[in-house]
């Protein structure tokens, strides 16, 4: 009794061994012929190729036996994949001397196995997406780019619109000169620019492109080759090239030219013109001065020398004052005024300006020492004589009196304190430039003497201007 | 003498069978165990994933009113679990392949669903618990797309349409998210 006990339970031990070890094996087979997978290496030559998403969502293989079989014998290929320890085969389909077969999935392992009927089925592990052969480039573009003088090929590939395989390949693009040998070229790109100079000038050239996987992941073989594009080189590469490289030496020589002619021109006119151009001297007052009070006729004497004046008493001044009260003291003189507007028409802001400024804010800071002679004053003035006592403001000589805004003379019209406006010795604020000065200076010396007198100093005329 | 020999191998039997039970291959976890993240990295970026865009795209050609009044009170929800990334996408890959039947739903749409949910259990080597399923990937990695002229997609909306563009959302999302941790 005992014994029997024990050999049920080792016998159902042993058979629960057993189930549990062959229950995984997998040695079922999915068209229960009851054949089981060889798993010996491959004992057969096909060369095999698979092509994504060629229609739609399928895939496809194609196999054909690199030697062929006797032709007495059947051989059937079979793509089939192992899914839940079942091994699940689809025939392929035999179209000349290939074999065909479309499928959706590209993810699992598969095994490619060879049916005859005199030879147990032989398997042979394969891997989709290792044997991948694109599609043909097509639509090849040649464009010609004068100004570069290079070749743009541009191409399309039908992976362009498909998922799996864009961007992921390397296309070749071969060229030859007719009757040549072909050149390659590979780039990941769908253009390609070929460099005029490195190609014969009016010649005829074939292009050609075929891809492949860039084997990142999807790896394979070469598509087969595009339709051939021909084109012809441009004849005048080379002139063009001449051309443009004698405007070049044109422009060179002429730019050197240029550039010595301006430095002599340059070192010619450097004392004279340029330099005072680029470093304007200072002015010096006293000859700028001598300019405004050109030399006017009839014996005026205009000089800052003192030994020319030995005649007449001179006064020393400390400075100029402008008197502004030309308006209280002024006869109106309509000729005078004419005249005097056209002198100062261009420097208007002179009489406008004395006339507004009340003479306790002028502020003349020049020091001028000058008398103007008596006999001048008195062909300015007419018949106007007056006798000036030396040794103050009225004598018959006039003084520029000047002083910190305090007017040494009186304030009343007479030569000796009303500030001078002789439009021929002193003339306008315009006529800091020597022309004006001397126009005003011919025209206006010996006009009707007018009592519209100003003494115009050199700040004034810098202040208006 | 017989009768006590049936009991004793009666008995014997008895004892054995928790032996038995507990000796029984115990089915291994229906996702294929084992670090495999670079294989399943590949095979998602340069495959699932544009059959996963190419699906989502379809499934933008509907009108987004269609299931915007649609309650679904029965449909499952399905979560992208934390640390279970793998098996939430098993769950919803299992979930998908049972629209693949469903007559209301336009071929092309729950067939490329079935080679999604396919190509995420080839990836994952994740089995569904319901064997029946599985054949559904078989029948799907087959041509029989072919036999019946797809018919002119019918874009209509209903219940079962709106649960599965709303598993195949669910789907991207934990794919996305798991595509994070694995590319890290």
């Amino acid at each position: 009794m005992l014994k029997m006990t024990q050999m049920s339970t080792v016998l159902s031990i042993f058979v629960l061994f057993l189930r549990t070890t062959f229950g995984e094996s997998g040695c079922t087979s999915a068209d229960g012929d009851g054949t089981f997978v060889d798993d010996e290496p491959d004992n057969f030559d096909i060369d095999c190729f698979s092509q994504l998403e060629f229609k739609d969502s399928y895939s496809s293989l194609t196999c054909n036996f690199t030697e062929l079989p006797p032709h007495n014998t059947n051989y059937t290929l079979a793509l089939c994949t192992k899914e839940d320890g079942n091994y699940v085969c689809f025939n392929m389909e035999k179209q000349e001397e290939a074999y065909f077969l479309q499928f959706t999935d590209i993810l699992s392992n598969k095994d490619i196995c060879m049916d005859s009927e005199t030879k147990r089925r032989v398997c042979r592990s394969l891997v989709v997406t290792d044997i991948v052969k694109p599609e043909v480039p097509f639509d090849i573009n040649i464009t010609y780019q004068k100004e570069a003088n290079e070749y743009l090929i541009h191409y399309s590939t039908p992976h362009s619109w498909k998922k799996y395989l864009k961007d992921k390949l390397i296309h070749q693009i071969a060229y030859q000169k007719e009757g040549g040998t072909w050149k390659t070229i590979e780039t990941p790109y769908l253009q390609i620019k070929l460099l005029g100079k490195n190609l014969e000038n009016d010649a005829s050239y074939e292009v050609k492109v075929r891809s492949q996987p860039n084997g990142d992941y999807f790896k394979g073989m070469w598509s087969e080759w595009s339709t051939s594009k021909s084109f012809r080189t441009a004849r005048e590469q080379h002139s063009t090239e001449s051309y443009n490289s004698m405007v070049v030496v044109i422009f060179s020589i002429l730019g050197f030219m240029l550039s010595i002619v301006m430095i002599v021109l340059i070192i010619t006119f450097w004392e004279n013109r340029i330099k005072p151009a680029v470093w304007p001297k200072l002015p010096d007052h006293k000859k700028t001065l001598e300019q405004l009070c050109k030399k006017p006729k009839n014996n005026f004497d205009i000089s800052f020398n003192p030994e020319s004046f030995g005649y007449v008493h001179i006064h020393k001044v400390d400075g100029i004052r402008a008197k502004a009260e030309l308006e209280n003291f002024l006869q109106p003189s309509t000729a005078l005024e004419t005249n005097l507007t056209e002198k100062f028409r261009s420097g208007s802001d002179l009489r406008m300006n004395l006339a507004m400024t009340d003479k306790s804010n002028l502020n003349l800071s020049v020091t001028y020492g000058g008398i103007w002679p008596a006999e001048a004053l008195h062909r300015l003035l007419g018949t106007n004589q007056f006798a000036v006592t030396e040794g103050n403001c009225s004598s018959s000589t006039y003084e520029v009196c000047h002083s910190n805004r305090v007017p040494l003379c009186d304030d009343g019209f007479n030569l000796s304190s009303t500030p001078l406006l002789d439009p021929s010795g002193l003339p306008g604020p315009e006529s800091l430039n020597g022309d004006t000065t001397s126009q005003m200076v011919s025209t206006g010396e010996m006009r009707s003497p007018n009592n519209e007198e100003a003494y115009v100093t050199m700040s004034s005329f810098y202040k208006i201007q | 003498l017989s009768h006590v020999m049936a009991t004793t191998f009666f008995r014997s039997i008895f004892r054995v069978l928790p032996l038995l039970l507990l000796l029984s291959p115990v089915n291994s976890s229906s996702c294929a165990m084992g670090n495999r993240t670079t294989q399943i990295r590949e095979k998602y970026e340069n495959i699932l994933s544009h059959d996963i865009d190419e699906l989502v795209n379809m499934s933008a050609e509907y009108r987004d009113r269609c299931c915007k009044n649609k309650k679904h009170e029965n449909s499952k929800v399905f979560f992208c679990n934390d640390t279970q990334e793998i098996e939430s996408l098993q769950s919803m890959a299992c979930n998908m392949l049972r629209f693949f039947h469903k007559q209301k739903i336009s071929k092309d749409y729950r067939w490329k669903a079935a080679l999604v949910s396919c190509g995420t259990l080839q990836v994952l080597q994740c089995k569904c618990e319901r064997h029946k399923k599985d054949k559904v990937c078989m029948q799907v990695n087959t041509h029989n797309k072919d036999t019946e002229k797809s018919e002119q997609s019918k874009k209509k909306c209903n219940q079962e349409f709106c649960e599965l563009k709303e598993n195949i959302s669910s789907l991207r999302s934990c794919w996305n998210k798991f595509e994070k941790i694995i590319f890290r």
